[in-house]
């Protein structure tokens, strides 16, 4: 009998209580980093020791490489996984950890520096030969006309060392186009230090569909289907599903193929998802990005495959068989995820914190409950609105959507405001019914709604 | 916009991200990069780090062979005497010492003044030392040299009134 592989969760909510079962699932012994407003907190409770890494803000203790690092040290930690968002792309803590001999449960530095920049992620996917939006560089701001006939309006700029949403703008017509470049490149040369700029085609009306990757990083490489997460306000995902619906097997193909390409490219290692715009105009699929971490919606993936990524992801990373099945394109179910957050949905979204005062959850087969939410937790102010993910599984997608209505309706959560109304008004739109709507389908529906009711 | 930032410019920089939300920023100002953090109690008011840590060698002991054994639950701070205490503005190692064998930094009875540095806290290989953060007489030593302690783990009893 040898001891049991400590598991350090780098992470709070409810994917820090989803990593604590995947721990228990193989044997190990999960121990929490935390911080003091997370230190007796549910997920605490469910780990076998608590270790507060820094103050409650998370810049003071969840961001901080470092800490968790000391943290995996004084934890005896075999691996450390980061769940999402944090350091879960962050190649410094993964370096840290490699210095002291402690496994990191993510790609290796070198692949998160590789997809982690707009410019090298877009390289690495053509040389893969993934679909990617036509793109050419600008060599002369004062001359960017001709290029907007070339690749159609409306278009994008880009900064090539742009990230995260910045440096990018949206053009409709030449005039644009020609007083708006010199000005962006100004802004990337100030915010990035290099004002280079592409124009790509802009897809006003196209849906989000992405594919869950597996890799063993030598060049193995698992695809677990794809889902749709179409349902996006401001780019905030609020819905995800699997299958990604009314995806014709040709494009299906496109997707699988291009994002197992890139895997072995890359010899990725452990989870990954790959991004794309699926257009509803045109037939064109292009590449967006390359997520290197588990995502949100991960568990739609694992209830309709029956697989257990996160279980896979600790494996591999403890240097076991991650113990995945090789599966089809498309699951034998439907699955639908539902992310349920402190939000008002009648005061534009607007979060809320507070105690919870009564909760119940709906029962029955199929149905799964991601949270660390109980009756009694004060959720915190400081972090992300999310307080818990409802999943429900059924034969296909029409069972799905009315068994996921019926979960929601039947759930019970008082003590500060949800974003439940919001689901049973999307749930049961004619639109949503039908599937495939794109990303720029829920903010002016919902807008309309409020100016019907007024 | 190739020119060096002036000591203004950079002044400038800090005075308007203080005023905003920002828990950290890094900023590439021409071939001048600057990191910031709003992390007023993170650092616990210890002096600046750099120099410190200059004077302090580094502890033969490596961090891993000085871990303890894991305690076992979130109560894993010991408890709270009556009166104040220092507490661990971060997760670390504790040295009471600037190096082995060297004279302790303070011990009990010593009159301290706020930034008076009464330990080193070694996160990752980085020294920091550790000020009182208070003015006062302190007692009884909490935390162990080389013990491991987590963010607010008492380091020492304080009488501020003395």
């Amino acid at each position: 009998m040898t001891e049991k592989p400590v598991v350090l969760v780098a992470n709070r909510g409810e994917i820090a209580m989803r990593i604590i079962a995947a721990a228990r699932r193989i044997g190990a012994s999960p121990v929490l980093a935390a911080s003091t407003a997370d230190a007796d907190s549910p997920v605490a409770r469910a780990a076998d020791r608590v270790i507060v890494i820094g103050a409650a803000p998370a810049g003071q203790s969840y961001l901080r490489p470092e800490q968790v690092a000391q943290a995996a040290v004084h934890a005896g930690a075999s691996v450390v996984h980061p769940g999402y968002g944090f350091l879960s792309e962050q190649p410094k803590l993964c370096e840290l950890l490699e210095e002291e001999g402690i496994a990191f449960a993510g790609p290796r530095p070198e692949t998160l520096r590789a997809v982690g920049d707009k410019g090298s992620a877009r390289e690495v996917a053509i040389a893969a030969g993934v679909p990617v939006a036509a793109g050419v560089e600008i060599t002369d701001v004062t001359n960017v006309v001709p290029l907007g006939e070339q690749i159609g309006y409306p278009l994008l700029i880009k900064a090539i060392h742009g990230g995260g949403g910045r440096g990018i703008r949206l053009v409709t017509n030449p005039e644009e186009l020609a007083s708006l470049a010199p000005q962006a490149a100004a802004e990337a040369e100030a915010a990035f230090g290099n004002g280079a700029l592409y124009v790509e085609r802009y897809y006003g009306k196209a849906r989000h569909v992405e594919v869950q990757v597996f890799g063993d990083g030598e060049g193995r490489a698992w695809i677990f289907g794809d889902r749709d997460c179409s349902v996006q306000r401001r780019h905030q995902k609020l819905i995800e599903e699997c299958p990604a619906p009314n995806l014709t097997d040709a494009r299906r193909k496109v997707l699988h193929d291009s994002s197992r390409a890139l895997v072995e490219a890359l010899k990725y290692r452990g989870a990954g998802t790959v991004e794309f715009l699926v257009d509803t105009e045109t037939e064109d699929v292009v590449f967006l990005e390359v997520n290197a971490r588990i995502q949100v919606e991960h568990p739609v993936t694992e209830e309709a495959f029956g697989v257990d990524l996160v279980a896979a992801q600790l494996r591999l990373a403890l240097g076991m068989d991650p113990e995945l099945p090789e599966v089809g394109p498309v699951p034998p179910a439907a699955v639908i995820e539902l992310r349920i957050n402190a939000e008002d949905p009648e005061a534009d979204f607007m979060p809320n914190s507070g105690t919870i005062s009564k909760l119940s959850w709906p029962r029955g087969p199929g149905i799964r409950i991601d949270t660390q939410l109980e009756e009694g937790y004060k959720f915190p102010p400081f972090y992300d609105s999310l307080m818990a993910k409802l999943i429900v599984r059924a034969h296909n997608r029409d069972a799905a959507v009315a068994a996921i209505r019926q979960a929601a309706l039947n759930t019970n959560i008082e003590g500060l405001k949800t974003t439940l109304s919001m689901h049973d008004y999307v749930l049961s739109h004619p639109d949503f019914i039908a599937g495939a709507v794109p990303t720029s389908w829920f903010g002016p529906v919902w807008e309309a709604r409020k100016e019907n009711n007024a | 916009m190739n020119e060096q930032p002036s000591w203004q410019d950079l002044l400038d920089l800090v005075a308007q991200l203080n005023e905003s939300n920002f828990e950290s920023a890094s900023v590439s100002y021409g071939n001048i990069s600057v990191q910031l953090s709003n992390s007023d109690t993170f650092i616990g008011g210890a002096a600046p780090a750099a120099a410190p840590a200059a004077a302090a060698p580094a502890p033969v002991v490596s961090t891993s062979s000085t871990t303890p054994a894991p305690a076992a639950t979130v109560a894993a701070a010991p408890a709270a005497p009556a009166g104040e205490t220092i507490d661990a503005p971060m997760i670390g190692v504790f040295y009471r010492r600037p190096a082995p064998g060297a004279e302790v930094f303070a011990k009990p009875g010593d009159r301290v003044e706020a930034d008076t540095t009464i330990g080193i806290i070694e996160i990752m290989k980085l020294m920091n030392p550790i000020a009182a953060g208070k003015a006062g007489v302190l007692g009884e030593f909490l935390a162990t040299d080389a013990q491991a302690v987590e963010f607010g783990t008492p380091l020492v009893v304080i009488d501020t009134n003395a």
